[in-house]
């Protein structure tokens, strides 16, 4: 009789012991972003300046250059209307490094990539590259340089 | 019931018709209300911290280096003769300087309106003085390379005047002292959006802007400009900005092509532009470029700010010749709005005030003519002036003298906002300084 009630405690304190709450495995709430949205930090006007410039020349601006030209758009109230002058400006010097037009038709996947590459440091999503392609095949008149152009004037180029 | 029917669209239809023209862009129900006394204002901030002695008080040397010569070396702005001996303020002749410069203006502008002749600045330091001018408060907290902490008279005009920004225009003497932060305030009721359009044409059409900004290309508005835009679009619409918003003065599309097209005329012009007859500072040139902004904009506010009269701190000589090209460019100014641009002319109200004096007691610097240099920090650097001329501005007339101190630097924005009929929008903001007042209301 004690034997059985031995018995009995034990299963009883086993039974208790194994009753250990199983753990609840949950994934943590994460805000999806697209891959542009790391980019937190606005440039400063020579920052700009000079990725620009690497950009479309493929080399280093001077630091004299470089600081005139951070003159000049200090020099403009409308920082967005400078950028375009200086682009612009860029665009005109024969030493600007533009993909041909047949280059960009030719092969516009390789064009999109690089060109998102070069100027956004990323790769683009499979909707932005459809966009780009259609939007390049169906406009005959558009150009690298106006592409790039675009690139150099995006919300997202002042960002890194 | 369709009689009824009939009353009810037609009282519909005809309140519709009433209010509708009245909505403007910015949501506003009705422009401003009050009349305006001119159409259009230009504020002179003279000119980097003018010396009472050497301005209204005609002191010459008299009160600086105890040599006992005086008389007036701002003749466009103030009767009284020029000093007779001791010329080094002209440009060079036999002598560096002795060869006054002619006087542009038949009448002095205080002939033609209204001097303040002794107004108080609250402020001795340069940017806290020119923001007192702009934002019509005297804020002590307001600190340097810092925008604005109040509302400037900029964005008061653009947002109670629904003013586009190409209609309102900073021009500055240069980038230093913080001048390009004082196009808009960080106020959260006004700000960017209601920014003036700011340039500094001695960089912009200067050395480093024909380097880097002479040569734009033109593209055709539709068949380049439009697709490079519409891919821009394409790429903000796209970019996730966590970083917050894109703050800066906006121009609508067309007013960034009229400024572009303003930007390369200047260009091909290479130099040949309203400059005033003699230019050989950059006050001058900075002036003959702000002329060359309001002949092709009209703008309904032009602010300009000269500065180089500062150079006092260490030369005194280089002083008295800053102070009479400052006085030249106002001249200059007034002319080019009377003579060269139509729809100005008889219809602009010119304001000009320095933005501190200078100090009563000199620093020990000499320049080479022995003479000493004055910085701007004692109370004498309180002392300054205010002109105002224009239709519907008394002439020849003299408020406040000597020992009776008749307004204050931040009277500037109040006043502007009553010539251009805005002062109640400006005064009920509350942003002012209580002691703020119209110019108009202290005569």
């Amino acid at each position: 009789m004690r034997y059985r009630f031995f018995l009995l405690v034990l299963v009883f304190g086993l039974f208790i012991a194994s009753c250990e709450k199983e753990p609840i495995y949950e994934v943590n709430e994460v805000e999806l972003l697209p891959s542009n949205a790391s980019k937190t930090k606005l440039k400063t006007d020579q920052q700009y300046v000079s990725i620009l410039y690497a950009n479309l020349f493929q080399t280093a601006l001077s630091s004299g250059n470089l600081f005139e030209v951070s003159q000049c758009i200090q020099s403009v109230g409308d920082k967005v209307l400078v950028r375009e002058v200086i682009i612009s400006n860029y665009m005109n010097r024969p030493t600007v490094q533009l993909p041909t037009d047949a280059e960009m038709r030719d092969s516009l996947n390789a064009f999109i990539t690089n060109t998102y590459n070069r100027f956004l440091v990323r790769n683009p999503s499979e909707a932005e590259r459809q966009y780009f392609k259609n939007y390049i095949s169906t406009h005959p008149n558009v150009t690298p340089e106006m592409v790039y152009f675009s690139f150099a004037l995006s919300d997202e180029y002042l960002f890194y | 019931m369709e009689r009824r029917n009939f009353l009810k669209k037609a009282t519909a239809a005809t309140a519709g018709a009433m209010v509708l023209p009245y909505l403007l862009p910015t949501g506003l129900l009705f422009a401003a209300t009050g009349s305006q006394l001119a159409e259009h204002v230009v504020m002179v901030m003279f000119a980097g911290g003018v010396r009472q002695q050497e301005s209204v008080l005609q002191t010459y040397l008299g009160q600086s280096q105890g040599i006992p010569i005086e008389g007036n070396i701002m003749y466009n702005m103030l009767n009284g003769a020029a000093p007779s001996q001791k010329i080094v303020y002209g440009t060079d002749g036999a002598l560096q300087g002795d060869t006054p410069i002619p006087q542009i203006l038949a009448q002095t502008l205080q002939q033609q309106g209204t001097l303040f002749r002794e107004v108080r600045s609250s402020h001795a330091g340069h940017y806290g003085g020119m923001n007192a001018l702009v934002q019509g408060n005297t804020l002590f907290a307001q600190g340097l390379r810092q925008k604005p902490i109040n509302p400037t008279i900029f964005e008061y005009v653009r947002k109670h005047m629904n003013a586009p920004a190409s209609k309102v225009w900073f021009v500055g003497n240069g980038i230093g002292n913080s001048t390009p932060l004082m196009n808009y305030s960080n106020h959260p009721n006004y700000g960017a959006e209601f920014g003036a359009n700011f340039l500094a044409p001695n960089i912009t059409f200067g050395a480093q802007g024909i380097a880097h900004l002479s040569n734009a290309k033109t593209y055709h508005p539709e068949e380049q400009l439009a697709p490079i835009y519409e891919m821009k679009y394409f790429l903000d619409n796209n970019f996730e900005n966590v970083a917050g918003t894109l703050e800066g003065v906006h121009n609508t599309e067309e007013e960034k092509q009229d400024i572009k097209a303003f930007l390369k005329a200047m260009y091909q012009a290479g130099g040949n532009i309203a400059l005033p007859p003699v230019f050989d500072n950059g006050d001058l040139s900075t002036v003959g470029y702000a002329c060359e902004v309001m002949k092709w904009f009209k703008p309904t506010l032009t602010v300009i700010n000269v500065g180089a009269v500062d150079t006092c701190h260490s030369n005194y000589s280089a002083y008295l010749a800053a102070l009479h090209r400052a006085d030249h460019a106002v001249g200059h100014i007034w002319n080019t709005i009377q003579t060269q641009i139509p729809s100005m002319a008889g219809n602009t109200i010119m304001l000009v005030s320095p933005e501190c004096g200078r100090n009563l007691t000199s620093n020990p610097i000499k320049d080479t003519n022995d003479w000493l240099g004055f910085d701007h920090s004692d109370t004498n650097t309180e002392r300054v002036f205010t002109q105002m001329v224009g239709p519907n501005v008394q002439s020849n007339l003299e408020v406040g003298s000597e020992g009776n101190q008749i307004g204050e630097t931040a009277d500037n924005v109040p006043t502007i906002a009553e010539i251009l009929g805005i002062k109640n929008d400006v005064l009920s903001s509350g942003l002012l300084s209580s002691t703020a007042r119209s110019l108009f209301d202290r005569i």
